[in-house]
Formats: C-alpha cells, structure tokens, sequence
C-alpha cells in the first residue's frame, strides 16, 4: 500500500491551505517504517496515529524555513551550553557535540501511564532483588537464583556482603531502557541500577528543544519536568531533621564520558560536584576537602562505578573513591546513592530469572517483561540453545565484555561466519556460565528529520524513576536512543545515534505532585555558602590567571597591531614595538626574534605555542570545566563564543586573510569577550570562597602584567613611544592627559600605572584586592596564618613602603617576585595538601627460593 | 608440626606521611588440618588496629594512623600447628563432576565454589592457558589425578625467576615466557582450571624451607608462598595443589588466607599520601619447634 497516498487525503493542515498539504506530503515522501516493527508514528495500516497528527501538522505549517529556525535553534542551545560527551577513541578521548533529534518521541497519556507503573512495579522488584541477594541471599539458598550468578558477578561486593544500607534502600535513582515491540507492548532492553546515567541529557535535551519548537510544547499540553527533578533532589537529600543536608555528587572527572552531565546534574539538583581526592574518611565518617575547612557529607550521589570506589577495600588500582570508604558505609557513617552493590542486579543473566522472582516476591507478575532470556549455566539449556543457536542473541551473562570471546554489547548469532559461529558453540560448551542468549532485538521505530524530510529510525527510551517514602515516582519523559541506521540493534552514544527529547502529552491530567512548595515553615533562611572543595577552588585560581593572563596577550597583540604609537613597528630604528614583541616571545606566545611584528601578532592569536590565544583558551576551558557546576550557563556560553573567535581566526590565517588589521579586530572581539566573562561572573557569583580564589587568580595575574609591562617599557632609553604604548596597555591615556597637561614623562606615568590606589589596572590595586580576599577566606588571625601570614605581610609591606629607588627595574621586579611568592602561599595553603595516592603492596609473594623440605618424618 | 612464624613489614619514606590506612592479612588461618595456636599484630607508630574476618573467613587487621610518619612498621607473630587431614576417600569425582558440582550450589558462604569459577581482576581467562589445561581434563579421569597432572606439567615446564615477572604481570604473559615466581604459576593455574571450568582458588601462605645440607638457617630469608585449591565437590571440598614444586599442599604448607586471587589475600594492602617515594623491606621467618629443639641440641 502507498501509505503517502493515504496521508494527503487523512490528514489536512489545520488551516486547509494547499501548501500546507502539500508541505506535509513533502515531509513523508520518504518515510517508510521498517517492516514488522512498530512505528510510533504510522500506524499498521500506514496511517498516522492519532496524537501524531496534530504535531504534523504543525510541523508541515512551519515550513521548510521554519524547521531550519528550529533546527539551528536546539543546536545553537547545545552548542553554546558545551553540551559534550567524551569518545573513548585513542590515547586522550575526543568530546563530541550532543547529537539531538530535532523531533521529540511523543507518548499518548494513557500509554505512558501504563509504561509508568510497569516501570514502578519493576523499580520495586529490583529494589527487593537487591536487598535480598546482598544481604541474606534467600533467592539464591532457595534456588530462585542461580548462586553463580551472584558470586560470579563483578558487582557482588564482598566486603559489604550482609551490610543494610544506613538508607534502608539500595536504590535511590533507577533507569531501564524500554522499546517497544511489533505489538506495541514495552519490553525491557537493560536495567540500569548501578548509577542511572543520562538524567542531565534528557533535562538538557528537553530545554534545548523546547527552544526549537516553543508553541508546539505549549500548545500540544507537554508534560513538565520540573515537579520529577525536585523530587529527585528532596529523595536524595533524604527526611530533613533540620540542618543543612549536607550532599555531594561525585565523579571520576573531566575525562569521564559523560562529565558533562555530572556538572549539569550537581548544578540542576544544586549539590557541589566533588571527585575522589576532595574527599577523606575520617573515622566512620565522610569529609570534603573545603577551604573553609572539613566539611562532613551524609549523601554522596555517585556517578562512579562501586569497584572503583574504595581503593582499600574494593579495586586498590582505583585512584577515582576514597580510601575507607567502605568502612564508613559499614558503620553507618555515609549514605551513598545509589548504594554500593546495587549494580548487581544490571547483569543481564537475572533477566532469565526476573519473571518468576516477581510472582515469588511480590506475587504480582511483572507487567513490563524482559527480552525472553536463557542463562546457559544449566547445561541442560545451554545444549537447547547450542543446537539452534542461529535463532538468538549471545550476550555475556553479566554484561561485560569477555576479551576475545564476546562484545558486551552481545552478538546476533545469525549474523556470524561458520567459524565464529563455532567457537562460540564450543565456549558455551566449557563454560556456559559466562552467556545468555535472548531473543534477537526488533526495535521500534521512531521518525527523525534528515534532509528536511522524515524517516523511520529504530528507537529505545531511558526512563528515569525516583525512590521516595511513597514508592517510586515516574519521571514523565526520558532520554531517547535513536539509532542511525534503520537496521541497527544497538543504541550506543559510543558507536553513533542520537538523542531525543520525549514528550508525554496531557498536562492538566494529573495535578502535580506537591513537591515544589515545601510546607511554609519547614524551610528556614539559611546563609550557607554549600562550601568550596579545594580542588574547585584550585581551578577557579587558575581559571583567573588564565584569563588574566589571555587578557594581557590580547591587550599586547591589540596594541602591536593597532600602530597606536607613532613609532612603525617594523623599522629597526624603533624598538618600542620590538620590545613588546620580545614580551611576546617571553611569554611564549610568539617565537623568538620573528622578523616582522605581523607574525608575531599572528602567532599569538591563532599559534600553537602554549602562551598563545588557542592554548590559554584551552586552558581556560579546561579549568572552567572542572568548575562547570559552579558557573552561570551564560559565563560558560561567552567560552564558547571565545573559542570561535580565535577558530575564526585561524581559519582566515589558514586562507592567508590574516594580517594586522584583522588581529586587531580579533584581540577587540576576544577581549570584549574576557572582559564580558568576568563582568557575567562579577554579577552572577555568589561572594563566597569560589569567587574570591578566582579573583584572586586574577588580580595576582594582572598585577604581574602590568608590573611586566612596566618593567619592559620604562627601563633606561625608554621614549615616549614606550610610554605611550605603556598608557595604552593599561587603559590609562585619557587619565594621564587629563592630569598632566605637561607630556609623557617616566615618573608619573609609572605613578599612575603601579601605585595609584583609584587606577583599577595598577599593581597597588591588585595588591589591596589580594589582601582583601585573603583575609576574607582565612577569616579572623589571616595575618598569622603560618603560610598565608607572609605572604600578606610582603605585599602589603610593598604596597605601604613605597619605591625604595623609586619606580626603578629592581622595585618593580620585587613587585613582580611578592605576587608570585602570593600565588606559592596560595597553593600551598590551599591546593597542594593532596599528595597522590600510593599503593602499599609493593611485595609479590613467592620471591624466596623455593623448595619445601623433602624427606622430613 | 608446629611452627613459629613471624613476618615484618617496614616502610621507609624519604618524605614524612600524613597517615596510612591499610588492610592486612597476616594471621594464619585457623581451619581443618591447621590450629592456630596464637597470633598478634602490632603496628609502631601505633594507630587505630581493629581484627575482622573478611568475606572468605581470612583473619584481617584494619589499621588506621592519622600522625605523619616517615617509618612504618607492622609485625605479625604466629604459632600454628599443622595436621595432617584424613586421607581422601580415593572415590573424589571425575573433572565433569566437579564441574557440575562447581555451578551446582546454592550458598554464598566462604567456602562456596561460585567464588572460584569465574575469572577475576588478575585472572582473565586465557584461550592458550585454558587449551594448555584441557589436555589434562579428560572429563571422566578422576579430578585429583588430573589436575595433579596438569601441577606437575606446571613444575616441569616453568622455570622459578624472580627476575622474569614483577607483582602485575598478567597469567597470559607468564604463561607465554614460562617463568615466575610461585604468584604467577599460582595464577596460570587458576586460569587454566576455570577456564574449562572448574572452581578454583587463591592460597596464600608460607612454606616450611629447610637450608641446603650443611648451611645455617638464614634469619628473615623465608617469604610468603602461594598455590591453589581446587574445588572437587561437597563431599572432598577443595584440594590443595602447589605447582612451584608439583606437590599437593601438605604438613610444609601453612594457610593465611584464601581468595579469588592475589588482590584478594595480599598480606598489606592499603593507600597512604605520598608525596615522595618509599623504601620497603619484608623479612619473613617459618621455623619448625622441631628444627629449633634439634638446633639445641650439642652438635655431633
């Protein structure tokens, strides 16, 4: 059947208008379901269901122009916000942008209400699974559970065997992938119980689609997100017996796949992003590293996988938890969600098992079933499926990838040569134990937009469901899985595809749960900063520094290229210019002794060499990175906007459009930029410890600037060019002219730039701020801190003593040395406190002479 | 037999720590065939010491020092005595018994043989080992026979050097370059029999050494040893096999403690903040009560 024909008699555009229909027509010409699956959009006969008609509609009367406005929208959002996930390709990882459908999945209510409780019901079950496998083990002592299946697994975690959490619960957060069958019923691809990833994706894909297609959410009664994210974070938090629930979420780091969503997650749920290192049991008990001092944690959200969590008593390679970790989980010092083992019952062996335990635990049957599913450790089942193994899927039974013998992503039978067909046949034989074979995936399929037009893509949903007092709650929504090929079977971000908003219809429906509004006087002011782990404050320093020190490249390049000066930059006879060229090459912005001012200038805006543009603005990204959660998305977005800047301009250098006139225009547009991050966090940060250290890093950065700057420009044969050139460099030609009606002269301009109080840019001003801020983060008895009191008392002696041999090199260098000697100061007190780890098994065993003794009575 | 045991660990630093945290597992185990007559674990600079039994029943001292050191040492002391346990049934279970019975039961307990079927963090399966194993596993020969076999093919095609393997070689490079210490043959052996899959554990222990005809005793010049059980089914339990010297575990042999491999038994494990590096010394004495009532005695 011509399911097109059909569609332009069905359905007509709300307002009937033939381009309208025709519109429509257009973006189905192509759209063909992949047989014997079941399309959300089309229906067996070939007919548009019901709730997708309006949304065809509307997207027919946006037009081709206005689903390109859509689609550049969602995608301006995700780029702006950095929204990443990092490739495991190669030595380092590459970040890749976030690739999103722009056309969401779109469930009737009443589809996802039964979807819903089926993902409750099974939430519960795992839930009671865990509890019991992890503690008494009657599943297992009954036979319910195969009792290899739980020794065997690489989640039973032995030093925590028989331990209840202090929560009572193992899961806090639980997610499963579904997709739905030809029949449209959901099936169950995989639990994930471990640490549910993907929550932040889907909140980020929700907002940057909503920006894409504003009036079809509104319109159409989409279901919010905002009621499930708060609930989240009030279970997590737990019961509230009046302090400030003291919370942290933990990851392994920037170099983790899905950093981005740690960051996103610690700011939406607004707990601070902590890693390993920032943490130390002390005790039974949990602390965070803060520069305020320890700070104890109840609630540790943990996105790192259990084995890496305690490197005394689980994995000891792991450099990622927190050495006694476990202990403290076992006196009951620390609440981690999710609990420590719940990663047990994600191995796909319990999938085999998982109907009958609903019935024997709950005895209910399970209303959102799995994949049919054989564990081949019987051998009387493993000789069953031997025989006909082309029928099915082999995946590993724990889910994780057996070197050489098996992907963890598990391998279609039928899809095998002879040969490998044959050695898997014969490693079922000896060791079926490690296999489970399903029924092969038959993925629905969901339509996306390519090429302006609509196509079928086989399509899976993660739907997230929180535990609370009342049972689980079902986030209306989730984070679809779109792959890219109409034939694939798996979903990876890893191997392709792409994401999608879901959006459940019927707002209105069902009152919000009252979550949002917590009763009136159950919430007391409170004036609590949540702290500043010192390995975010550390970066915050550098994050200043590095801007600071990208300002002043700038501000030279801007300078050099913009022949402020009377001087011509590339005459021998004139070496103001060169002299900042030197600078240049000092800072390792630019190479040694370049020839004409131009490639200097070049060199540093678009060159490799780690002082210039690109490498402190990676540097600057890398530092705000680790610090995502403690920075507006705005501040974040002129990063990235930085960052095209100078692509740009490497670009047009790479097109040989590159000379002076356009590093000038580039050094105006990226210090604009500098100059609107700082005035973006000036206005949006909290004035606590994390702004202050990234002020801090700041003032030191450009008070050694400027006193550089000084230095290079008014020693002995200095003229007026270099102190015009120094006038300019600090912004202060207009207050210069407007005090000394006299001319350039050395002393007072030298004046203006490093002592005077009211000049934002001069060193004395650096220098009050620095002591300002450390006394402030100190607190009471800053000036007798053993490392801080120091360095304190030789700023502040600089400051009030005045040039010695006034305004000479030798002054300004010892400006120049007390900042640094600041910075040191800072870095001990604060950052350096962490050694690394070190393991104590330094000794195999067996490395005497062996040889028992033989012979003896 | 009785021994006297005593096992000193010494950590030297070239800069001061702030603390250690480590686990260990010194402590002979009490257990058929072996009586643990006494035992104690210091620790100086003292810290917080607490006994436990870990999962697998193994004696672990936790410790805890929160005061900056630059020298650490621990010092455990042990009496056992060693039995010799009732001769087997000589009907133990043929290799595909013992693999039915590996999968077939149903507790989680220490001693349950689930816990030594699967590969671990440094026992992968290795398709050459696992192939090396199999000529042995006829699955109708008596279990104990087989892998007796397959102990002796160890003993006799791999040569003992400590120079050839450090504490993370992997069992396949071990097996590729036969040679090691007895942690790697221990290793390659525990591979090899889950690899066809039988259960299998980790023992680690000391062995009795006697000095070359007409040498003394050297003080501290014993270490800790390593060999395998193999499980045979409820009724003979697991068997002790030693393939550094092809022998089954016998009265030379003294248990500390069992696991799935070597991270699971290391006799100290833990992390302390460094930020420089660290000198470590073990000296490790086994001495028979008999060797020291002989030694009494007036020469001649």
């Amino acid at each position: 059947m011509d399911a097109n024909a059909q569609l332009e008699f069905d359905i007509a555009p709300d307002n009937a208008e033939g381009d309208g229909a025709a519109a429509l027509a257009r973006l189905l010409a192509a759209y063909r379901p992949v047989a014997g699956s079941h399309d959300e959009l089309l229906d067996g006969d070939g007919r548009p269901r019901a709730h997708w008609r309006p949304f065809l509609n509307d997207l027919a009367a946006l037009g081709d122009a206005g689903l390109d406005r859509a689609i550049s929208a969602a995608d301006r959002h995700l780029s702006d916000n950095g929204v990443v996930y990092r490739v495991y390709e190669g030595a380092d990882g590459r970040e890749r942008p976030w690739p999103l459908s722009h056309l969401p999945m779109v469930m009737p209510a009443a589809d996802w209400a039964e979807l819903a409780r089926g993902v409750a019901q099974r939430a519960a079950l795992m839930e009671a699974v865990l509890a019991d496998l992890a503690g008494p083990a009657r599943l297992v002592a009954s036979g319910a559970v195969p009792a290899a299946l739980v020794a065997g697994n690489p989640e039973f975690l032995r030093p925590l065997a028989g331990v209840t959490p202090r929560s009572g619960r193992y899961l806090s957060l639980y997610a499963v992938d579904v997709s739905r069958g030809p029949d449209g019923r959901w099936w169950v691809l995989a639990d994930r119980t471990q640490a549910p990833s993907g929550l932040g994706y889907a909140v980020e894909n929700r907002i940057a689609l909503y920006r894409a297609l504003p009036d079809m959410f509104e319109r159409r009664g989409v279901v919010r997100l905002a009621d499930f994210i708060q609930r989240v974070r009030s279970q997590i938090a737990g019961p509230a017996d009046g302090a400030a629930p003291s919370l942290a979420v933990l990851t392994p780091g920037p170099a983790n796949e899905t950093y981005f969503e740690h960051a996103y997650l610690a700011r939406v749920l607004g707990f601070p992003l902590v890693e390993g290192g920032d943490l130390a049991v002390v005790g039974d008990t949990l602390w965070l590293r803060d520069v305020e001092g320890a700070r104890r944690i109840d609630v540790l959200l943990r996105r790192v996988d259990a084995g890496f969590m305690d490197p005394l008593e689980l994995n000891t390679a792991s450099r990622l938890g927190v050495p006694g970790l476990v202990h403290a989980v076992r006196a009951g010092g620390v609440t981690i969600a999710n609990a420590l083992g719940s990663g047990l019952v994600e191995m796909p062996a319990l999938r085999a098992f998982i109907g009958p335990l609903s019935e024997r635990l709950t005895g209910k049957p399970l209303s959102l079933p799995s994949l049919a599913t054989w564990w081949l450790g019987d051998p009387a089942v493993a000789r069953m499926v031997a025989s006909e193994i082309e029928r099915f899927t082999l995946a590993p039974a724990f889910g994780r990838t057996i070197p050489g013998v098996i992907d963890s992503q598990g391998v279609d039978v039928a899809t095998l040569e002879p040969a490998d067909r044959q050695r898997l046949v014969a490693a079922i034989a000896r060791r079926g134990m490690d296999f489970v074979a399903q029924e092969p995936v038959r993925l629905g399929t969901t339509p996306v937009i390519e090429g302006g037009r609509l196509a079928a893509r086989p399509c899976a949903i993660r739907v997230f469901a929180v535990n609370g007092p009342d049972g689980w709650t079902v986030m209306p929504g989730g984070l679809g899985r779109i792959a890219d090929k109409p034939d694939a079977r798996t979903l990876s971000m890893q191997r392709g595809g792409r994401s999608a908003d879901v959006w459940v219809l019927g707002r209105g429906v069902e009152p919000p749960a009252p979550v949002l509004m917590a009763a009136a006087d159950s919430v007391t002011p409170r004036r609590d900063s949540g702290g500043l782990p010192a390995r975010a404050a550390d970066n915050l320093f550098w994050l200043g520094r590095y801007l600071e020190r990208l300002e002043a490249t700038l501000r030279v390049v801007r300078n050099l290229a913009g022949r402020t000066a009377d001087d011509d930059p590339d005459q021998a006879g004139h070496v103001s210019a060169r002299r900042l060229a030197d600078l240049l090459a000092h800072w390792g912005a630019a190479p040694n002794l370049p020839r004409r001012i131009e490639v200097a200038t070049t060199a540093a805006l678009t060159g490799a060499l780690p002082g210039a543009a690109p490498g402190l603005v990676d540097a600057i990204r890398r530092t705000a990175t680790a610090v995502r959660d403690r920075l507006s998305p705005d501040a974040w977005r002129i990063l990235g906007e930085l960052k095209r800047a100078l692509e740009a301009a490497a670009a047009a250098r790479e097109a040989g459009e590159f000379g002076l006139a356009e590093a000038a225009t580039t050094a105006d547009e990226a210090l604009r930029l500098v100059a609107a991050f700082f005035g973006m966090t000036h206005e949006t940060m909290y004035r606590r410890a994390g702004w202050r250290f990234l002020d801090l890093g700041g003032r030191i950065e450009r008070g050694i600037a400027v006193a550089r700057f000084a230095r290079r420009l008014s020693g002995p044969g200095a003229d007026a060019n270099d102190l015009e050139r120094l006038l300019e460099l600090t912004d202060t030609r207009v207050v210069y002219r407007s005090r000394y009606l006299e001319g350039l002269a050395a002393r007072p301009v030298l004046d203006l730039v490093l002592v005077d109080d009211a000049h934002p840019r001069s060193v004395t001003y650096q220098a009050r701020k620095i002591l300002e801020h450390l006394g402030q983060i100190v607190g009471i008895g800053a000036t007798t801190d053993p490392v801080i009191g120091p360095a304190m008392a030789l700023v502040d002696t600089l400051v009030k003593s005045g040039p010695a041999e006034p305004f000479g090199p030798a002054w300004i260098e010892a400006l120049e040395s007390g900042l640094m000697a600041v910075s040191d100061a800072v870095t001990r007190r604060w950052f350096l406190d962490a050694a690394p780890f070190v393991g104590m098994a330094g000794r195999r065993e067996g490395t005497a002479t062996p040889g028992p003794a033989r012979g003896e009575p | 037999m009785i021994y006297d045991i005593s096992h000193r660990t010494i950590y030297d630093y070239s800069v001061p720590v702030p603390g250690a945290r480590c686990v260990l597992r010194l402590t002979p185990a009490n257990r058929p065939g072996q009586r643990l007559i006494s035992h104690a674990v210091t620790a100086e600079p003292a810290g917080d010491l607490t006994e436990a039994a870990d999962f697998f029943g193994n004696t672990v001292h936790r410790f805890a020092l929160t005061e900056a050191h630059s020298r650490l040492v621990l010092t455990a002391r042990a009496t056992v005595e060693v039995t010799s346990l009732p001769a087997s049934s000589g009907r133990g279970p043929t290799v595909a018994a013992a693999r039915l019975a590996a999968l077939a039961g149903r507790d989680l307990g220490p001693d349950a043989p689930g816990h030594g079927l699967f590969p671990s963090r440094h026992v992968p399966l290795v398709e050459a080992i696992t192939g090396y194993t199999a000529r042995s596993m006829t699955a109708e020969r008596p279990l104990a026979m087989a892998v007796a076999e397959l102990n002796r093919r160890i003993q006799a095609d791999f040569v003992y050097d400590p120079q050839a393997t450090d504490v993370g070689t992997s069992p396949a490079t071990a097996f590729a370059v036969k040679r090691g210490v007895c942690q790697d043959f221990a290793h390659v052996m525990l591979a090899g029999l889950r690899g066809v899959g039988l259960a299998a554990r980790y023992v680690s222990g000391y062995l009795r050494t006697v000095p070359p005809p007409g040498q003394k005793r050297l003080e501290g010049a014993d270490a800790t040893h390593a060999w395998i059980e193999v499980y045979a089914g409820e009724a003979e339990g697991w068997l002790g096999f030693d393939p550094t010297n092809g022998i089954a575990a016998g009265l030379d042999h003294i248990v500390v403690a069992v696991g799935r491999d070597y991270a699971d038994v290391s006799p100290v494990d833990g992390v302390v903040r460094a930020a420089g590096g660290h000198d470590l010394s073990v000296s490790v004495d086994v001495v028979a009560r008999s060797e020291r009532a002989k030694a009494a005695l007036p020469a001649g």
